[in-house]
This record gives structure tokens, C-alpha cells and sequence, in this order.
């Protein structure tokens, strides 16, 4: 704990950049299973955080506390602060369904629903009425897959299944509907584990280019990918953050040698 | 010998075989060099079977023999009945029992043989079923042909008038009957729709309510009482229909001023409506489990609310099953018959008014067999007619909806 806290002292004067989400002490419950040990972490701005450590180790757990989407899980209890632009998501005035356009999801598994591939990515904004009218959601529309890199590839057949394209097209296009609500924060769950190097690839371009508008917070299982993505990173290990920092360092010079071990393929 | 005794006789031989084969398999298997051999038991299980198949197939063939008509006089088969069979069936298990038994040693491949058994017995059960099924349906055409040699068909099909009477006495008053079907087809339309009104909606939200909303405690709970509303036997929809709903109606009614007939359409369709409800949401409980949790978790992380997720994503993805498990239970409401027995009646009025008595396929049939009949009169002929006609456009309403749910079913594995 020690010396987490030191390290992150020390990025933060190096980078002295601006916070978005600060996670104070948090920790999550599914029933009696403690997940999730007492972590902190922040995250700075308009860059790639990227959250790597063993399966079960409470990744996926921490990133859906930040937009909440374990309030639909049954029986899961999350305990402690979570302040978005200094703001505690868990607090009582904050909608939850407003915070998850803010903070969108992509998930591990393509998940397209069964609709045109127009229909996806104008869900979002039609259910936040965020277009006055046919045009503007026309616009919103080819934008999004503009900003995925998609738009070039579905452009003369938007209107089919967004089913039917590729398992890397159907990530693209998950991207585009996320983008498509303009969220400021983008969480990314093992988004390439379903593709092939090719899509892969596509999709680390993508994530480079957004970090320029949005904060992206990416679960990785290929240490490769965390180093080409990512500004900084943090290691999990069962519940707990065990290091965190920038990204060469952790890969570099971890402190600790369970993220040495981890890094350099020892166990996990 | 009677037929008991011979059966126990036949039971307690196969026992001692399965005793005797374990006992010189246990001898067998000890000997024996090889590393995998076949457990005593399964030996026992082997001469058992042995002993109980030939007389079986002795029996199967002895029925079959007896239907064919043979010049022999009652005397005759009796003494064969009694003596001969009986006799004839234990010498032939006693034989297949001895044979087994010699045959037991290392080489034999027991589990095998018990393999080829068990086969054959499944390979019989599925063959009986499909055949029963192929003899009804068989029967079915058989007497409906008969019965359109005396009726013609136009009239069957496209008659308005449905009055199956046939004449006693040549010279009786009113002795032509009328056969026209149309008025139990609208009345059989008619009260299933009214069931549809109720069951579709109450069924599909309260299983939106189980699957979307509910808490896994509650669900725990709720599920099974609903099954229990599927448990209650139709005829006691069918009073309730009859002797609660149809007054009610009736009573209120008349205290706004409206005319409706205690067994009115709309008494009978509602209970009928109620009984599907079950079945409506259990079905669409299933097919909205199978939609994946990947598509809810993709639409509430892009801030749709639940009410949202469910009529934009949940239930379009899930429509085709739905329709699936709609038109099964048209098809459960067309061939439901108790409750319109006791709550439609026998009047066969040609109307669509919700408030008046209306009759059913399914009621006429019942009213056609009940009592002494003639077996080749037309009144009774109508039954298989009607039954067949009713039988097809089930038939078709299941194939369809069958087809729909498991090509929804494929989309997702
Ligand atoms: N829905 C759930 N119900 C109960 N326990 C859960 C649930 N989801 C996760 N857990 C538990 O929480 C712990 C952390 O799981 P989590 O999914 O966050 O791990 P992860 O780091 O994402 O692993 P992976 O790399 O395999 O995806 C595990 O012990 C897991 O069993
Ligand atoms: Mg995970």
C-alpha cells in the first residue's frame, strides 16, 4: 500500500495533469464474495488507462463501478467513493441512467443487437432524444462510424443487420454506437479478446486516436497491448491495485514483484 | 394354467436366471485373464433377459395369430388359450434361460448384447407411439369419408345452419338435418380470440415482470404458483365459467341496462383467457430468458432504462418466439373443450357479438357422441369430420409456431 501511494504521488507531480474520475477506498461485494479490497485509483484525462492482472481479480468488477452497471447485477454492494469531476457517482442525486451516457461500454463480445446497422448506433441517441430531427440524426449517425472508422466499409448498406459484418466490424460498430451518445469516458472490457490480429490492430488505431477527445479506461489480458495503448497502467491482483503508474514504468521498472512476476509472465 | 400364475412363473424363472448367471459369471470372471470384464450382475441381466424374450415374442406373435380369423371352434382355443400357450411359453423361456447360461464365459460380450436390448426396446417404444398416432389419424379420415358419402361437403364447409338431427321415421317433420359447419368455426374463432385478449397481454407482461424486474427471491416464489394455475384441472375452470363469471357478467349487465346471456361468449373466452395465461407465460418467460444478457448489458450501458431495454431491444429480439408461443396457444384454446362445454352451451348462433351464447367445434363434438348413437349415422359421422378438420388446423397452428420458435432459437447459439 505503501508504496502505491508513493509511485502515484510521483507520476502525478511529474504529469500534473487534470482528474477526471477519483476512486477513494472502494470495494464491492457479490453477496459474501469480497471482490474488491479498499482501491483507489485516478484517472487522468484525455488518456488511455489501461487495467491489467490475472482473471478474477476484480477488472471487470472496477471498471463497471464506474458507470454502475453492477447496480444491475443482483446482490452486488459497492462501498466507497467514486467522484466523477469531483461529483460521487453513488450519490443520491445522481441518475444512473444519465451517468451510463456519459460513461459508455464496450464490451468484451461484439454485441450488436439484432437491428439495421443504422438502428445500433442511433439507438443512444434517439433514446436521449438527442437529434431535433431525421437529419441530425443522420449526422450523428455516419459521425459516429466516421470517429469508429467504420463508416467506409458499411456505407452503402447501412440499413442491413448489424449482425451480419465481421466479428472486428461488429467491436467497430459497437464503438460508433458508444461514441454516438457522446460520452466524455469510454470503458473498454477486453474489447479485442473475440478478434483477430488484423481487427485487433484496427482497433488499437481507433483507441489512439479517440484518446484525443475522450478518457479511455481499457481492460487488456496482452501485456503487448497495454504497452502499445496505453499512457498509464495499473496492476490488479485478487481485489487489490498492487501498482500503478505510467505505463513504461510499470513495464520497465515495476517496484513491486508481483507485478514483475506478472509482467514478465511468471504467474497469473 | 390362467394367465397369472404363468406370469409369476415366467418372473420367478427370469429371477433365477439373473441368480444363476451371476453366480457362474463370479466363477467366470475370476479365471479370467483379461483386465476388463463385464460385472457378475450384468451376466445375471443377460440370461434374465434371455428368459423373457422368447416367450415375449411367442406372445406378440400369438395375438397376432388369434386376430387372424381362423376356423377353429371356441373349444378349441380355449384349450390352446389354457394349456398349450402357457405350456409352450415357459418351455421357451426355460430354453432361452439354458442357452444363456452355457453361453457364459470370457468371450462373451454381455454388455453388448445388453446394449442391442435396451436399443431394441427404445427403437419399440418410439414405433408404438408413432403408430398410435398414425391410427388415429387414419381412423379419422376413414369415418370422414364416410360421413361426406351422406353429407355433401359443400355443406359441410359453407352451410350456415348447423342442426345435426337425423330422422327416426322417413315421414317425421323435420327430419333433414343441417350440417353446415360455419357457425362452430366463428363461435371457435370468436371465443379464442376473446382468450387471446386476455391471456397475450396478462401472460407476456407478467413474464416481462419475472424475467426483467423481479428479484431471483421472488421469482422463486411466484414461478411455481403460477405453474400451480396451470395445474387446475379445465373442468374447474369450466364451473367457474359457468357458475361465477357467466352470472356475474349477466348481473351487471342487466344492471346497466345490456342483455347478456349467462352463457355468453364473452364469460366462456375470459376463463378460457385465464387458463392460457400460464402457458402464455411460462412459454414467454423461456424465449425472453434465451435473449442474451450481452444485448441488455449493451443497451443499459448505453443509458437505456429498463422499460426502454425492454421495447427496444428485449422484445424485438425476442418477437418471433413470442408469435411462436402465441399461436401455440391458439391452438391450446381451439382444442380446449371443458370450459365451453360447461360455460358456452350447444346453441349454434352465427354472430360476432361477444354477449351472446355462441357454440364451439370442440362442444358440437361432444354433443354429437354423447349418448346411445347409431355408429354409421350422419349425426354421428359429423364428429369425425369435425374432429379431423379440428385436428388439421391444429396441427398447422403447432407446425408454424414449432418452426418459428426454433429458427429464433438458432440466432442465438
Ligand atoms: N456477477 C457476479 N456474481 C458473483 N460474483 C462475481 C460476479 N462477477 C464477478 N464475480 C466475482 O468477482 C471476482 C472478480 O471478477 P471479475 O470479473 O471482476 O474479474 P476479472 O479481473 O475481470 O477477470 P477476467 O480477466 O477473467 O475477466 C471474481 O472472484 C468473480 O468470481
Ligand atoms: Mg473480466
Amino acid at each position: 500500500m505503501q508504496m502505491q501511494a508513493e509511485t502515484n504521488l510521483m507520476s502525478d507531480a511529474d504529469m500534473a495533469e487534470e482528474i477526471v474520475i477519483e476512486t477513494q477506498d472502494v470495494n464491492v461485494f457479490y453477496g459474501d464474495n469480497h471482490a474488491l479490497r479498499g482501491v483507489s485509483l485516478d484517472i487522468p484525462k484525455h488518456q488511455v488507462m489501461a487495467l491489467i492482472g490475472p482473471s478474477g481479480c476484480g477488472k471487470s468488477t472496477y471498471l463497471r463501478c464506474l458507470n454502475r452497471m453492477n447496480d444491475t447485477v443482483e446482490g452486488c454492494r459497492v462501498v466507497g467513493k467514486i467522484l466523477l469531476d469531483g461529483i460521487d457517482i453513488y450519490g443520491p442525486q445522481v441518475d444512473e441512467v444519465l451517468l451510463r451516457a456519459r460513461v459508455g461500454m464496450v464490451f468484451q463480445k461484439p454485441n450488436p443487437f439484432p437491428k439495421s446497422i443504422y438502428d445500433n448506433v442511433a439507438y443512444g441517441p434517439r433514446i436521449h432524444g438527442l437529434a431535433a430531427n431525421k437529419d441530425e440524426l443522420d449526422e450523428i449517425v455516419l459521425s459516429s462510424l466516421e470517429k469508429a472508422g467504420l463508416l467506409k466499409e458499411v456505407q452503402d448498406r447501412l440499413h442491413s443487420s448489424g449482425t451480419g459484418l465481421s466479428g472486428g466490424q461488429q467491436q467497430r460498430l459497437c464503438i460508433a454506437r458508444a461514441l454516438a451518445v457522446r460520452p466524455e469516458i469510454i470503458l473498454m472490457d477486453e474489447p479485442c479478446s473475440a478478434l483477430d490480429p488484423i481487427a485487433t490492430a484496427k482497433v488499437e488505431e481507433l483507441i489512439d486516436e479517440l484518446k484525443e477527445n475522450y478518457t479511455i479506461i481499457i481492460v487488456t489480458h496482452s501485456m503487448q497491448q497495454a504497452a502499445r495503448v496505453s499512457q498509464r497502467t495499473a496492476f490488479f491482483h485478487l481485489g487489490e491495485i498492487v501498482e500503478t503508474g505510467p505505463t513504461e514504468q510499470i513495464f520497465t521498472s515495476p517496484i513491486d514483484e508481483r507485478t514483475q512476476g506478472y509482467i514478465t509472465g511468471r504467474f497469473g | 394354467m390362467s394367465f397369472y400364475p404363468f406370469l409369476i412363473a415366467l418372473l420367478l424363472l427370469s429371477a433365477a436366471g439373473y441368480w444363476f448367471g451371476s453366480k457362474k459369471a463370479l466363477g467366470a470372471v475370476r479365471q479370467s485373464t483379461s483386465f476388463l470384464t463385464p460385472r457378475p450382475h450384468q451376466f445375471g441381466l443377460f440370461v434374465a433377459i434371455w428368459a423373457l424374450l422368447p416367450p415375449l415374442l411367442l406372445g406378440v406373435f400369438w395375438v397376432v395369430f388369434q386376430v387372424m380369423p381362423l376356423q377353429l371352434d371356441a373349444g378349441t382355443n380355449q384349450q390352446i388359450d389354457r394349456v398349450f400357450f402357457p405350456v409352450l411359453g415357459l418351455l421357451a423361456a426355460a430354453g432361452g434361460l439354458f442357452l444363456a447360461i452355457r453361453r457364459i464365459g470370457p468371450d462373451l460380450k454381455v454388455r453388448k448384447s445388453i446394449e442391442a436390448v435396451v436399443f431394441g426396446i427404445l427403437i419399440l417404444a418410439s414405433i408404438i407411439s408413432i403408430l398410435t398416432t398414425v391410427g388415429i389419424v387414419f381412423s379419422l379420415l376413414f369415418e370422414t369419408i364416410q360421413f361426406f358419402k351422406k353429407v355433401p361437403m359443400s355443406e359441410f364447409f359453407f352451410g350456415l345452419n348447423w342442426s345435426p338431427q337425423t330422422a327416426l321415421r322417413a315421414d317425421q317433420v323435420g327430419s333433414s338435418g343441417a350440417f353446415g359447419s360455419i357457425p362452430l368455426f366463428t363461435g371457435t374463432l370468436l371465443i379464442t380470440f376473446i382468450a387471446m385478449c386476455v391471456a397475450v397481454p396478462l401472460g407476456l407482461l407478467s413474464a416481462i415482470y419475472m424475467t426483467e424486474y423481479a428479484s431471483d427471491r421472488f421469482r422463486s416464489v411466484v414461478k411455481p404458483l403460477l405453474e400451480i394455475l396451470a395445474g387446475i384441472p379445465t373442468v374447474v375452470y369450466g364451473f367457474f365459467a359457468a357458475l361465477t363469471v357467466g352470472v356475474f357478467l349477466r348481473d351487471t349487465g342487466s344492471a346497466i341496462g345490456i342483455d347478456i346471456v349467462s352463457e355468453s361468449a364473452l364469460a366462456a373466452g375470459f376463463v378460457m383467457g385465464m387458463m392460457i395465461i400460464p402457458f402464455v407465460s411460462s412459454l414467454s418467460d423461456d424465449i425472453i430468458m434465451a435473449v442474451p444478457q450481452s444485448l441488455r448489458d449493451g443497451s443499459y450501458g448505453l443509458g437505456a432504462t429498463r422499460s426502454e431495454t425492454v421495447r427496444k431491444v428485449i422484445l424485438p429480439a425476442a418477437l418471433p418466439g413470442i408469435v411462436g408461443a402465441v399461436l401455440l396457444a391458439v391452438s391450446r384454446a381451439i382444442g380446449e373443450t371443458m370450459i365451453v362445454v360447461m360455460a358456452a352451451g350447444f346453441a349454434a348462433n352465427l354472430t360476432a357479438n361477444p354477449l351472446e351464447a355462441v357454440t364451439t367445434v370442440t362442444v358440437q363434438i361432444v354433443g354429437l357422441l354423447v349418448g346411445d348413437q347409431e355408429f354409421d349415422s350422419a349425426k354421428t359421422l359429423a364428429a369425425f369430420a369435425l374432429a379431423l378438420v379440428l385436428f388439421i388446423v391444429t396441427l398447422c397452428l403447432n407446425v408454424i409456431a414449432l418452426v418459428v420458435v426454433r429458427k429464433y432459437r438458432e440466432k442465438y447459439d
